[in-house]
């Protein structure tokens, strides 16, 4: 008795497995396209497939915390004013723009012919909401919205930015992070219904997110800019893995990959169906000098021996060896595309003699030991780059212990200023000019991972603010990087190749140096 | 068996606070997230207004506390980056990974079983020894390495597979996976499908030399009943608690599998959340994936007393 109920249980218990298999698994693909519930069936020529590197924590240009994200909330989204191709801050949403004289006031003349993608009118309270919603804490780009002191709505289509001083870069961060939101959207449904189905002024719509697995947009067919945008359906694809994107490509399953290595680089070149897009990207490679906390007293504040430190390293054969040549020599902070470069000054060479000359002029003709760190695992070959930059300064005398950190671990001990004199890291820049990361790595006491603290450069780079004219900001720039070149705060390594690639079908597909991209012109041949 | 079955659950609780305390003090072991969460231009007061708004100032056993009272609650907590509850996350990601297991797992039980009863029944012979390699070689391939192999192979060569990421058709009601489960689910089974291999030779082997079988044999019974009432059947039984265990494994996540083939289940959730020191996602992550290992664990010993006469609980 007591064994067949034992059986019965048993059968039972396996039924049971085998059923819920079954129900979970399914078992083939049916005919009928109808009964997909994913967008891939639509006419291929109308869809455009487009890789990302990374999952976007949302989609929204205020909270989007990485490039990948801003790049999806930009198809969604529009600002006021637009950095266009050439550099240049056009019109977006804002059709026109005063500056009053003192340069305290920027007065914005709105679209009147914008809708949001549900259908209600864009106006200056959706303004002056985006700006209010923007300076919240926990918005990850909150000092683009604190930079604007006052938003005053003036009448429907009129509203008025004020600033306490002069700044030239009001304009640029609101092109940067200003997505302008429904005002009306964000209080039916409120910031996390508004995170989790976005909608904007943008060439397209929101459809559907699954997590970790696609972001589905469709064209916008009440775009305020005519003729845009030139395909039907837009799907991003989250492929953290590089080898796994390179397939994806090849095998004609997405359009457009970025952040390939150079060894898929190498195999496009022979791939039928695809082209290469390679570019010097807006990011700096370097080591930075610490005279705020750790390092003073130490002989690196001796602007000699960060000179010779500087001629000690061959660069071009760490580029050659780590990189394949796949990346560029740079002569400091501002580099070829930024305002304000100047190609006669040019990068340190590699010069021992000169740098041990250097050295026993600063006193330390035995040289000295020094700790420096480096972040694991967060940049293409950074370590074997630092470990060799080591190797170097060993040649003439300079002895480094060399750390390695999580990275995580790594930018909190940076904020809080407790790396050890010499550290390794890398910076971008994204609106073309190289402002961000001077303001962010010198730019005084404020600047949460400012290390070296010089008050002459610190005063340059508010020059560079309080000039609007962006010819004569050039100009500041190029002072700055004379300056940074004689009086290095950091080793400067390299700028990094960026190697993107694209089906032959993608047309219009240009990304910019900051790795930034715009989809509504992309068409589908 | 209530006595015994009590005494399970409270050790498995035990054991699932033990993880959590544990993933909790790994995680704030490097740091707290907050100079991820703000952008590199915020200043140090925000840095530290957001770090006070946060908590992330307070003793870590407070924390942990907090945390544990919350989880009680059913609250995990708010993920950093996405701005949304944490376990709504993790839900989000289930189906998928239990897919993936669930066909992993019967692809593993097809090919591990077989190849083991074929080697077992056969000792000593050629088809004994590839059933052996097989069953070495699937647990010692890397899994990274054998994704990217089968991408090259079925999906860029072959051309009968995606490369990558789960599309899914409705069938009857039901959101179903379509192919593109095959070389993900294939690679995850790889390891099992070794492990269950060569259990399953040894088990046959060691049956096949039971007092009982020869007993069968002289009586003069025919091979096939020998074989599927006496051998396999009591074959059967060590390998029921090495498919629970298997089980729990694969629903675990695989980060690597799933990273690879852009699969949307809890191991790529996982790889990510803790990329980004997303404190409460992780936490979230770990509490679903040890409920599921302990859980399946103790079903594991339960069906056990339902199979084997021999054991008794008290």
């Amino acid at each position: 008795m007591k064994t067949l109920k034992r059986k019965a249980l048993l059968l039972g218990f396996v039924g049971c497995l085998i059923l819920s298999l079954l129900a979970i698994t399914g078992c083939g693909r049916p005919d009928a396209a109808d009964d997909t519930v994913t967008g891939d069936e639509v006419p291929a020529e109308s869809v455009l497939r487009v890789a990302l590197q990374t999952n976007p924590n949302t989609i929204e240009p205020a909270t989007g915390d990485t490039r990948t994200a801003s790049n999806v909330a930009w198809s969604i989204f529009n600002s006021l004013v637009w950095l266009n191709d050439e550099g240049v801050i056009v019109p977006a949403l804002a059709e026109s723009w005063t500056l009053s004289e003192d340069g305290l006031v920027y007065t914005f003349k709105l679209r009147q012919d914008v809708v949001f993608h549900n259908g209600y009118p864009f106006t200056a309270d959706d303004v002056v909401f985006t700006w209010e919603r923007g300076r919240g804490s926990g918005i990850t780009y909150r000092e683009s919205f604190l930079a604007v002191a006052e938003m005053v709505k003036i009448d429907n289509y009129t509203v008025e930015a004020r600033v306490e001083a002069p700044n030239a870069f009001v304009l640029p961060l609101m092109n940067e992070h200003w997505g302008i939101l429904s005002k009306q959207y964000h209080e039916e449904v409120g910031e996390e219904g508004y995170l989790k189905h976005p909608i904007g002024t943008g060439p397209f719509k929101f459809v559907e997110w699954l997590a970790g697995d696609r972001i589905v947009l469709e064209a916008f067919e009440d775009y305020w800019e005519e003729g845009y945008p030139k395909v039907d359906r837009l799907i991003y694809r989250p492929i953290p893995d590089t080898a796994t994107r390179f397939a994806a490509l090849i095998n004609d399953d997405i359009d457009i990959v970025s952040n390939l290595g150079p060894e898929q680089a190498d195999a496009i070149e022979t791939a039928e169906n695809v082209s290469l897009v390679t570019y010097g990207q807006d990011r700096v490679f370097y080591v930075a000098f610490n005279n705020m906390s750790t390092g003073i007293g130490t002989p690196i504040e001796d602007k000699l021996v960060r000179q010779a430190m500087s001629y000690a390293i061959d660069y071009d054969a760490i580029i050659e060896r780590l990189f394949d040549g796949n990346a560029e020599r740079i002569s400091g902070f501002i580099i070829p595309g930024n305002l304000g470069f100047d190609p006669s000054i040019t990068p340190y060479p590699y010069d021992p003699a000169r740098a041990k000359e250097l050295l026993a002029e600063a006193g330390y003709p035995d040289g000295f030991t020094i700790q420096m760190a480096g972040p694991a695992a967060t940049y293409t070959n950074f370590e074997q780059v630092l470990q060799a930059v080591v190797g170097y300064w060993a040649e003439i005398g300079i002895q480094v212990e060399l750390e390695f950190m999580e990275s995580g671990k790594y930018w909190e001990l940076q904020a809080n200023r407790e790396l050890p004199p010499l550290f390794g890291d890398s910076w971008s820049a994204g609106t073309g000019e190289a402002y961000p990361r001077l303001i962010g790595s010198v730019g005084g006491e404020d600047a949460s991972y400012a290390a070296w603290l010089d008050p002459v450069l610190v005063e340059m780079i508010r020059e560079v603010e309080k000039t609007a004219d962006s010819v004569e900001r050039g100009k500041v720039y190029t002072r700055i990087m004379q300056y940074m070149h004689e009086n290095p705060p950091f080793i400067y390594l390299y700028a990094p190749t960026a190697f993107e690639a694209i089906n032959n079908r993608v047309k219009n597909y240009n990304p910019r140096i900051s790795e930034q991209y715009f989809l509504k012109g992309v068409s589908i041949e | 068996m209530l006595r015994y079955l009590l005494s399970r659950l409270i050790s498995s609780a035990a054991l699932l606070l033990g993880v959590l305390f544990l993933v909790f003090m790994l995680l704030h072991l490097t740091g707290d997230p907050v100079s991820l969460m703000v952008s590199r231009y915020a200043s140090p007061e925000d840095i530290e207004a957001l770090r006070e708004e946060l908590g992330f100032n307070r003793p870590l056993l407070v924390q942990f506390g907090d945390f544990l009272s919350g989880a009680f609650q059913g609250d995990f907590g708010s993920s950093f980056r996405y701005r949304q509850p944490a376990m709504d996350l993790v839900l989000q990601r289930i189906p998928a990974t239990i897919e993936l297991a669930s066909v992993a797992l019967l692809m593993a039980i097809l090919m591990g079983v077989t190849i083991g009863i074929l080697g077992g029944s056969n000792p000593n012979t050629i088809l004994d020894s590839i059933a052996r390699g097989i069953g070495l070689l699937g647990q010692t391939i890397p899994t990274f390495w054998l994704g990217l192999i089968l991408i090259i192979i079925f999906s860029l060569r072959l051309g009968w597979f995606p490369s990558f990421g789960r599309e899914t058709f409705t069938f009857l009601g039901l959101t179903l996976p379509d192919q593109s489960i095959v070389l993900p689910a294939f690679a995850l089974s790889l390891f099992t499908t070794g492990q269950l291999a060569r259990f399953t030779r040894s088990a046959v082997m060691e049956v096949m030399n039971e007092d009982y079988v020869t007993t069968a044999r002289s009586k003069g019974l025919k091979k096939k009943r020998i074989y599927f009432k006496y051998i396999l059947k009591n074959s059967a039984i060590p390998l029921i608690s090495i498919i629970g265990v298997q089980f729990s494994y694969l629903l675990s996540g695989s980060i690597y599998i799933e990273t690879i083939f852009s699969w949307p289940g809890l191991g790529s959730l996982l790889a990510e959340a803790v990329g980004t020191r997303d404190f409460f996602l992780v936490q979230a992550t770990a509490f679903f994936t040890s409920l599921v290992v302990i859980g399946l664990h103790l079903l594991t010993d339960l069906v056990y007393v339902l199979v084997d006469p021999r054991i008794r609980y008290r």
